[in-house]
């Protein structure tokens, strides 16, 4: 039982779940703001992925360095799908469900589309590359130098986008939307500037974690099904389209997965995921900070 | 007195059911105009129409003189076309004070947001109160006051206030119509619908009649009054 006190697990569970919290977040806005489906947010953190790769290998920039420009442009992925399939979608509906099941069919088509077209373009092998890997020593943990940045960068993303959600009017807005769609246009939000801002702010969001990800893990144009579960485990324990419970949902899964994982083996991991998720479901399907939500 | 906002042959409903038929109707400016209809009649349908939340099948909205009824509902508000739902639709999971706040999201109110939002707080002393509670957890009457403040905030010229007593416990639907005159002062002009017929006569200065989506009846407060039109649509009420 030593081991559930070793900081060296503490220290994984922090990276691992500030990363879910961070690939959650944008899936959540996305979610919460229209109601869609993405089932294929976990390739936005590979496109991510495979931007910090090339940068690096190619031009030796340090993808830290390169985070804004590959935030820009899987924010940019974003804007393009919205423009041209949902907004469509999001005007021509009128049910939930049925956008629901059309979004997440739509971006089953996405999601396969750009795994294919990455591996067509960049093979299917796994790839790597080596940044910040020194390992430090601090109060017992060896800890790599890219997974320090990756736990910094996150944690300041995530304090970013709450700050700006809770303070600013256009946050604000973010979050009226989520609550009440009829509401949000009562008051006179501009419901489509702020639905392509959030595929924007999600996209974004996703790609920097995909970028964090690349510094210390293998990357290949398949890797990003495994983070769109874990998300949906994180929303879906956090309440669908509750920010907050989301982040907070998403160091829990970090958590339960490092430690979980220690104390049985790595095998179980997937097993893990898809059984909190089928649990979630079954026993407190409205999450763990859900709230009932107005239409 | 002038029209501010103007309905010519408005047609309204949702997807193939038709709900207004032809309706034309004008708000005076700085006046206070009234809706009477019993439930179903079409006032809600009426009001989500000018507000722009429904889409007009057929007709015209004029506001100030110009067309808005192609025109998207953020922009209607920008204009200062304002609409107080019927069901308060305040966000519940956001404190008072968030939901004043984002009431004057559009770009003409934002810059005054701190200015107005004290001239609302001295309005209703009771949502300054609660301006940290979170707006799900107050009474009816506090959420029809916050959805009141909420659309001041707007900085309307219009107020369309949607049946803004329904539900209310009678000292609290007194309370909002003595709120009313004072909106008046504060330059609004405003469109009410309402069911409470006597005192919506006494209040505004000239009234419609709707009954199954049309017009029957229009006239000054006391002319109505006297209408058979008038007590018939309200009979079994």
């Amino acid at each position: 039982m030593d081991i559930l006190f070793s900081p060296q697990l503490l220290f994984s569970a922090l990276v691992l779940g500030a990363l879910y919290a961070l690939i959650a977040l944008g899936l959540n806005l996305v979610y919460g703001t229209m109601r869609l489906l993405n089932i294929a947010h976990g390739d936005l953190v590979m496109i991510g992925a495979y931007a910090a790769f090339w940068l690096f290998t190619l031009t030796g920039i340090s993808p830290l360095i390169g985070l804004p420009v590959i935030a820009v442009l899987t924010a940019g992925v974003g804007v393009a799908l919205y423009s041209v399939l949902f907004r469509g979608q999001l005007e021509g509906t009128q049910s939930v469900a049925q956008l629901e099941a059309n979004s997440l069919l739509l971006f089953f088509g996405i999601s396969v589309v750009l795994q294919n077209v990455m591996a067509l373009a960049f093979t299917a092998s796994p790839r790597a590359y080596r940044h910040l890997d020194d390992v430090y020593h601090v109060a017992g943990v060896a800890m790599t130098g890219n997974r320090v940045a990756t736990l910094l960068i996150a944690v300041l993303v995530l304090a970013g986008v709450v700050i700006f959600l809770k303070s600013t009017i256009y946050g604000l807005a973010v979050t009226a939307l989520i609550q009440s769609r009829d509401a949000a246009k009562v008051v006179g939000i501009n419901v489509s500037q702020v639905q392509v801002g959030s595929f924007a702010l999600g996209f974004g969001v996703a790609g920097i974690a995909g970028a964090l990800i690349s510094m210390a893990e293998q990357i290949s144009p398949f890797m990003g099904f495994p983070f769109t579960i874990a998300a949906f485990v994180v929303i879906i324990l956090g309440g669908l389209g509750n920010i907050a419970g989301g982040i907070i949902a998403g160091v829990l899964l970090g958590f339960i997965e490092i430690y979980a994982v220690a104390l049985t083996s790595a095998t179980y991991r997937s097993i893990l995921l898809y059984g909190i998720f089928v649990g979630v479901l079954l026993i407190r399907p409205q999450g763990l900070f859900g709230k009932t939500r107005g239409g | 007195m002038s029209a501010i906002l103007q309905a010519r042959e408005l047609v309204s409903g949702y997807g193939d059911v038709r709900i207004l038929h032809a309706v034309d109707l004008s708000v005076a400016e700085g006046g206070i105009t009234a809706v009477l209809g019993s439930n179903g009649a079409g006032k809600t349908t009426l009001f989500r129409t000018l507000a722009g939340l429904l889409a007009a099948g057929a007709g015209h909205i004029e506001f100030c003189g110009s067309p808005i009824e192609t025109l998207p509902s953020h922009v209607r508000v920008e204009r200062g076309v304002v609409l107080v739902p019927e069901g308060r639709l305040v966000f519940p999971d956001m404190s008072v004070e968030e939901n004043l706040r984002i009431g004057s999201v559009n770009a003409r109110a934002r810059s005054k947001c701190s200015k107005t939002l004290s001239t609302v707080y001295d309005l209703f002393p009771r949502l300054d109160e609660r301006r940290s509670q979170a707006a799900g957890t107050l009474s009816g009457g506090e959420q029809q006051m916050l959805a009141l403040g909420r659309g001041l905030m707007a900085l309307p010229k219009v107020l369309l206030l949607d049946e803004p007593t329904l539900g209310l416990a009678p000292t609290m639907a007194k309370q909002i119509f003595e709120i009313i005159p004072n909106l008046v002062e504060l330059g609004l002009s405003i469109l009410i619908a309402e069911q409470d017929v006597h005192r919506t006569l006494q209040c505004a200065q000239f009234g419609y009649v709707l009954e199954n989506g049309k017009v029957a009846v229009s006239g000054t407060g006391p002319e109505l009054m006297q209408t058979p039109a008038v007590s018939e649509a309200f009979l079994g009420h």
